[in-house]
């Protein structure tokens, strides 16, 4: 008998009583009359921040203003998508502006998975990630995020809230820890 | 790994010896436990979400066989590979046979508390590839070679100062900058490096996705991702309880399991995994290695139901005071504590009587898990199997003919109210539960008994 015969055999046999499955839609759950608002006030506290562009201004011209001296900057919101030949190739990149598709009032985190970005190294190797997210999606929370999110990037997704961080000494907390140093959501 | 034979008491006394830190872990995990209910007290649905929570783990437990063989099938569909492990060993066996085929030699990891039980790194070390521990305190574990004292801070049983002396001599930093970010920002410029060096990555899993077959990483360094993103080889570790039926349920479990164990909304980074990436494999190793048998154990198969958030620990005062390196068990703190002595009463017997019986941890865990029920249930087995030291099981014993005989009790009592005021003090200091600097309470002039029939001749209901 091979391994996973012999321990499904052992569950089968060994099943305690269960519940049936709960309607997980039966509950209420948290909402927020200003969803942009309580994006905003959470993710300053975890190491990004959250704008909504100006009338006549563009995400770069933001991106710019805002770190005038920057390094390489890569755009997977601009129509020639830069294909790099290995994920490695990333790793010198200062700014990465990413679309995001959905954005979480709860937890300030944002949906992305991107179905032609070949990479997903990109997201985690940059300096500073910027998250474009159209200013109507937004949700409430991780139930109604979960109900609207697609695997587009073959297979990939990922809810990315903040930066990069780590307590791990002495429960100190010190962004970048591994990952983007600065996190910028610009709802446009 | 562990050392073998850790007993409790033994170790936690030993701990105790430098005052000042212990009642720095003390208040820094307590302040973690803060955070949490901080995060709790938002969320008007908090309770709900628990028994939601702890209702779908529940009815996964009752056909883990059906949900675990839709994942595989719907895992393949997508080209993942998957494997099924028995125990520690086959698991290794696979990791490493999968990591041999590629030539691998150097492996980077995220946290996985699956391959500290599986003792995956020595294994692997052994067959010459070079291993990698990503996550922040996991690598400073890594580095002192010892295992980590919780399952979410793996280094929470060290100050600054040890940190940064370990940094000088491993990564070459200034002699005596203890700063936090100044230490953490020089491990990210050398495990950067490791990344961008690495054959492949293995991560841990922290739901299993039965309805889509994907696998959900959760972390706030980053370090799964970068791990699964740059080499082509991406293997994923789960024990078999990992399962949740849908994608929707993660709406239930991704909110509680941040803001359970380190008092943030949601991780970092939530990450899921469906498909190899272009040019690369994806290999989930599934792992049973004892749990089916807990599974089919009465008393205790509700610890299963276990996100791995570190709660129980966090709220624990027998942990708070005495750190996971006191627990013999590779998981510390109450969920260790019924795990552990489920896996092996003989060594892991000491793990139960760490614990107060206060019950906090039952009412922080996030998926409802009885555990300070499963304590009591396992100190019988621990003393059943003839695990407790001679005098711990003599006093129990008496205690168990003192309880049985009223009268006894009633007049044993009342000896020890009228002797124990009088004998010298140095008689008293000497016993098995007296330590330097304690002292007995006064004694009462009448036991609860007395009062309690008094109270009832006053004041007849």
């Amino acid at each position: 008998m091979t391994s996973r015969d012999a321990i499904l055999a052992r569950l089968r046999q060994n099943r305690p009583q269960g519940p049936t499955l709960p309607d997980i839609h039966a509950v209420p759950f948290l909402g927020f009359e200003d969803r942009f608002a309580a994006f905003a006030g959470l993710i300053r506290n975890l190491g990004g921040e959250a704008v909504q562009l100006a009338e006549g201004e563009s995400v770069l011209d933001h991106v710019r203003a805002r770190w005038p001296d920057h390094g390489r900057l890569v755009d997977l919101t601009s129509a020639n998508l830069p294909q790099p030949v290995r994920p490695h190739d990333w790793n010198d990149v200062d700014v990465a502006v990413v679309p995001g598709e959905l954005a979480v009032a709860e937890s300030a985190a944002v949906w992305v998975s991107h179905p032609d970005n070949t990479f997903r190294s990109l997201y985690f190797l940059t300096q500073k990630l910027v998250l474009v997210v159209p200013r109507a999606a937004i949700v409430d929370n991780m139930r109604d995020a979960y109900a609207r999110i697609r695997f587009r990037e073959h297979g990939f997704g990922a809810f990315i809230s903040g930066s990069s961080r780590t307590a791990d000494i002495e429960q100190s907390l010190v962004m970048g820890a591994h990952g983007a140093m600065a996190a910028l959501v610009i709802f446009v | 790994m562990k050392p073998a034979h850790i007993h409790h008491p033994e170790a936690a006394a030993a701990f105790l010896q430098d005052r000042e830190q212990a009642r720095w872990h003390d208040s820094a995990i307590w302040w973690v436990r803060q955070k949490r209910d901080t995060q709790a007290s938002q969320l008007p649905e908090w309770e709900a979400l628990r028994t939601l929570a702890r209702e779908i783990k529940a009815h996964t437990l009752s056909r883990l066989d059906e949900y675990l063989v839709a994942f595989q099938e719907n895992a393949e569909k997508n080209g993942v590979v998957v494997h099924w492990a028995a125990d520690a060993d086959e698991h290794n066996r696979i990791v490493h046979g999968l990591l041999a085929a590629a030539g691998v030699q150097k492996l980077v990891k995220s946290k996985s508390m699956l391959t500290e039980e599986c003792g995956l790194n020595p294994y692997l070390e052994q067959h010459g590839i070079e291993v990698i521990d990503t996550d922040l305190g996991e690598r400073i574990v890594q580095l002192r070679q010892e295992p980590p004292s919780h399952i979410v801070m793996p280094a929470i049983h060290l100050k600054k100062e040890q940190i940064s002396e370990l940094f000088h001599r491993e990564l070459g930093t200034e002699a005596g900058n203890n700063d936090p970010t100044y230490l953490t920002h020089a491990a990210r410029a050398n495990l950067r490096q490791h990344f961008l060096t690495a054959d492949a990555g293995l991560t841990g899993v922290n739901f299993a996705i039965a309805e889509t077959g994907g696998i959900v990483v959760c972390t706030n360094e980053g370090n799964a991702d970068l791990g699964t993103a740059l080499p082509p080889l991406h293997i994923a570790s789960m024990g078999l309880e990992k399962i949740i039926p849908r994608l929707e349920h993660l709406g239930v479990f991704t909110r509680l399991l941040a803001r359970s164990a380190i008092g943030s909304p949601i991780t970092t980074y939530t990450s899921h995994f469906h498909r190899p990436r272009p040019g690369g494999q994806l290999h989930i190793v599934i792992v049973d290695n004892g749990r089916s048998q807990i599974l089919g154990d009465a008393d205790f198969y509700q610890s299963l139901r276990c996100i791995r958030c570190g709660a129980c620990m966090n709220t624990c005062p027998v942990y708070r005071r005495s750190t996971g390196h006191s627990y013999s068990y590779i998981i510390p703190g109450p969920i260790g504590s019924t795990l552990g002595p489920s896996r092996d009463i003989d060594q892991h017997g000491s793990m139960a009587f760490a614990c107060t019986t206060c019950g906090s941890c039952s009412n922080v865990c996030p998926v409802k898990i009885n555990l300070h029920e499963q304590l009591v249930l396992q100190r019988r087995r621990a003393f059943e199997a003839g695990t407790l030291k001679p005098v711990k099981k003599m006093g129990l014993l008496a205690m168990r003919f003192a309880i049985r005989h009223p009268a006894l009790m009633d007049a044993g009592g009342k000896v020890m109210r009228k002797v124990v005021p009088v004998l010298p003090a140095a008689l008293t200091a000497d016993s098995a539960w007296s330590r330097a600097g304690r002292a007995l309470p006064d004694m009462p002039s009448k036991s609860f008994k007395e009062l309690w029939r008094e109270r009832q001749q006053e004041n007849p209901s």
